[in-house]
């Protein structure tokens, strides 16, 4: 059994053809479902997200089995196959599971570091998991992702930091007040500034916003959009003793706001804490009312620098993170790898089963004269002998490095045994195997979760 | 046994600082263990104590400051249960691990005087001790809070930013600590007022004789109270919250480590049973 995955991403496609090869607009439990009648994936898993739609299978057939993906998108979708094959990329093997730690630790995200995508990739390998479509192979490589996924953000901090103005306004807001839900903002101004912030702040439930503008009907609007209030403009000073936050954004030559009227609003506030978001260009707020205490006066300019620092940070830690995905890849490959020796192993067992049992066999007439306690013990001892000499061939055998080692190992295994006979009974025996031992909700991942 | 509590403070601070430092889950939930580890294992010592001696061993400045660690591990413990955030544990383990490291190092537990077998005085005492640890722990919220108002205001957004709870959480903190630690040391000292005035007419005890306004002790636990109901005062009154409530907390638990430790060792002539 192999892996593939065949995708489309942001790397490979412009966002009007990842919009129609959204696999959630016809639901991904139909996908799954639809996918099931194709004959090459034994198992599948479906990720979309807005950047990227991938179909992760495990098969016999690699080739077989992505002109069958490639056919499935297309129809699934409704897209010619001529139009979407340029866009399409595929891996197999341990380029799979390099693509999918990658993708779960945000590295392959269009923001790198982005945090919904782990959330994405878990409830992708959830929803196939409850359709049933996960196996062996699919059901040790996304744990394995969650694993990887975890240990890079925890180790690299490479999700941390606000990286969009908006949010590192909000980020600010939670550093100094702690919950949104409580505060009141006022929104000087009613631009698409004003409106953009507002509605990022409407979105953190807090729990009143007061719009002013020059105009009040443009007031009175932007109120209407965000569920708050719109006051007359000579009102600012009686409303910045109510709030919490207060966002400006309206393109007036001068400031608007200065220390010497701020100053008596916090001497009547009693100091309770003021987050000045000052997104106006040129500045409407006055740069040194940021002296006076308890008012944190940030501009356009201040929360840009933070994002930049923010992706600078990110982007340090991106080749630790890949790193870290590398050795995980590595990990897993020998994993795989010593899939590979399972017949021969199962074939050498069988081998030394039979000759265990032939010796039995022919002692019989002698052991029939013990006690049935004592040929009990000699069954036990001999099981446990053969299990013991197995014990280093089978490790070594399954411990291979790379592809080529493991296939010396496993010729001198069988031309030494005279295993011939026995693998391709073995095979299938092998398969079975390993279904047993690893289950979906019990699989093992060597990387710290 | 008696170096147990100590050697457990200090791998609480160790695996403190990784967490502070990495922000492994892990490291936090270990650190909260060893620490509550610290503190029971502190409770047993003080417990085995006072079956040796009798009585409970508050008696002395090294037990009085070992009974402080521990009712200080356990305000601090309390605080991290019940509001999740355990970045705080990185500045009180240091502050454990000192005072534990003199309380070690000078104590023995002194057999206490006739005159001191008192309920009045025992309440005094476990008062005034509960109240120094909710000044520590304000102290020490006062300090990050200052850390993180420094970052914010600078826009320079970095380690502590990163680390420590919002600063409203931080405020709310300290003024909760102050408000507690005020309540018990005013009690403490009432009571302590009541059990000398009963004790002075009928002793000789000097240091029973020495309890006024002038003795250094006495005199730096008032100057402390006045800090702390400024402190309270102006929160309410004038709006001293935020950064110049956390210096005033700061400033008051100086005044209370110097009564504690170089005044409790050298100075009083009233306090020195």
């Amino acid at each position: 059994m192999n892996l593939l995955l065949l995708g489309v991403s942001h790397h490979t496609a412009p966002v009007d053809l990842r919009e129609r090869v959204d696999f959630s607009k016809r639901g991904i439990v139909t996908a799954l479902r639809e996918l099931a009648r194709c004959p090459s994936p034994a198992e599948s898993v479906v990720l979309t997200t807005c950047n990227r739609s991938e179909i992760y299978v495990a098969c016999d057939d690699t080739e077989r089995a992505r002109d069958d993906l490639a056919g499935f998108m297309s129809r699934f979708h409704d897209i010619p196959e001529s139009e979407l094959a340029p866009h399409l990329y595929a891996r197999t093997e341990g380029a799979v599971a390099q693509h999918l730690f990658r993708v779960a630790a945000g590295l392959d995200s269009l923001v790198v570091g982005e945090p919904q995508i782990f959330g994405q990739v878990k409830d992708a390998y959830a929803t196939a998991a409850g359709e049933r479509r996960t196996g062996t192979l699919l059901n040790k490589l996304f744990p394995w992702s969650f694993a990887v996924g975890k240990q890079v953000r925890a180790d690299t901090g490479l999700g941390e930091g606000a990286v969009s103005v908006s949010f590192a306004a909000i980020s600010l807001a939670r550093k100094i007040f702690g919950n949104l839900k409580g505060l009141s903002v006022l929104v000087i101004g009613a631009g698409e500034m004003a409106e953009l912030t507002a509605v990022h702040l409407r979105s953190q439930q807090v729990r009143r916003i007061t719009v002013t503008s020059r105009t009040l009907a443009r007031a009175s609007e932007l109120a209407g959009k965000v569920d708050g209030v719109a006051v007359d403009w000579s009102a600012i000073d009686e409303a910045l003793l109510q709030v919490d936050v207060v966002v400006t954004a309206t393109g007036a030559p001068a400031p608007i706001l200065t220390r010497a009227s701020i100053e008596p609003v916090m001497h009547a506030r009693r100091n309770r804490p003021l987050f000045i978001i000052d997104v106006g260009l040129p500045r409407d707020v006055a740069p040194e009312s940021g002296d006076l205490e308890q008012v944190f006066l940030y501009n356009i300019d201040d929360l840009r620098t933070i994002v930049s620092e923010n992706l600078a940070r990110r982007q340090e830690q991106t080749s630790r993170a890949e790193a870290m995905v590398s050795d995980a890849t590595e990990e897993f490959l020998v994993w795989l790898r010593s899939r590979g020796a399972i017949p021969t192993v199962v074939a050498l067992r069988r081998r030394f089963e039979a000759v265990r049992r032939a010796e039995l066999e022919r002692l019989e007439p002698k052991l029939n004269r013990f006690p049935p306690e004592a040929r009990a013990r000699v069954e036990e001892i001999t099981r446990v002998l053969v299990q013991k000499l197995l014990l280093t061939p089978t490790e070594r055998l399954k411990s291979a490095r790379d592809a080529a080692t493991a296939a010396q190992y496993a010729d001198a295994v069988t031309r030494l045994f005279d295993l011939e006979e026995n693998r391709s009974g073995a095979s299938s025996l092998a398969g079975g195997m390993e279904e047993d031992r690893e289950p979906a909700a019990t699989s093992k991942t060597p990387v710290a979760s | 046994m008696t170096l147990l509590p100590l050697l457990l403070y200090l791998v609480a601070g160790v695996v403190y600082t990784v967490f502070f430092v990495r922000r492994d889950s892990r490291a936090g939930r270990l650190a909260t263990a060893s620490l509550a580890a610290a503190a029971l294992i502190h409770t047993f010592v003080i417990g085995m104590r006072t079956v040796e001696v009798g009585h409970l061993p508050l008696v002395g400045t090294a037990s009085a400051i070992s009974a402080f660690v521990w009712m200080l591990a356990v305000a601090y413990l309390y605080t991290e249960v019940t509001t999740d955030e355990r970045a705080l544990g990185v500045f009180i383990a240091p502050l454990l691990v000192a005072l534990q490291t003199i309380s070690t190092v000078s104590g023995t537990v002194s057999e206490p005087a006739a005159i001191l077998d008192s309920p009045l005085l025992a309440a005094h005492v476990v008062s005034l001790l509960f109240a120094y640890a909710a000044f520590a722990l304000a102290c020490v919220v006062g300090i990050t809070y200052v850390l993180l108002f420094r970052e914010l205001k600078s826009k320079q957004l970095g380690f502590f930013a990163a680390r420590l709870p919002s600063l409203h959480v931080i405020d709310v903190m300290n003024g909760r600590a102050v408000g507690i630690g005020w309540l018990f040391l005013t009690a403490g000292l009432a009571v302590g007022v009541a059990w000398a005035l009963r004790l002075q007419p009928d002793t000789s005890d000097p240091r029973v004789l020495a309890m006024s306004f002038s003795d250094p002790k006495i005199f730096v636990v008032l100057l402390s109270w006045a800090i702390y109901s400024f402190e309270l005062y102006a929160r309410r009154a004038i709006g001293w919250s935020g950064r110049r409530a956390a210096w005033l907390s700061a400033l008051g638990f100086s005044i209370v480590l110097v009564n504690l430790v170089p005044v409790g060792y050298f100075l009083t002539e009233s306090h020195n049973f």
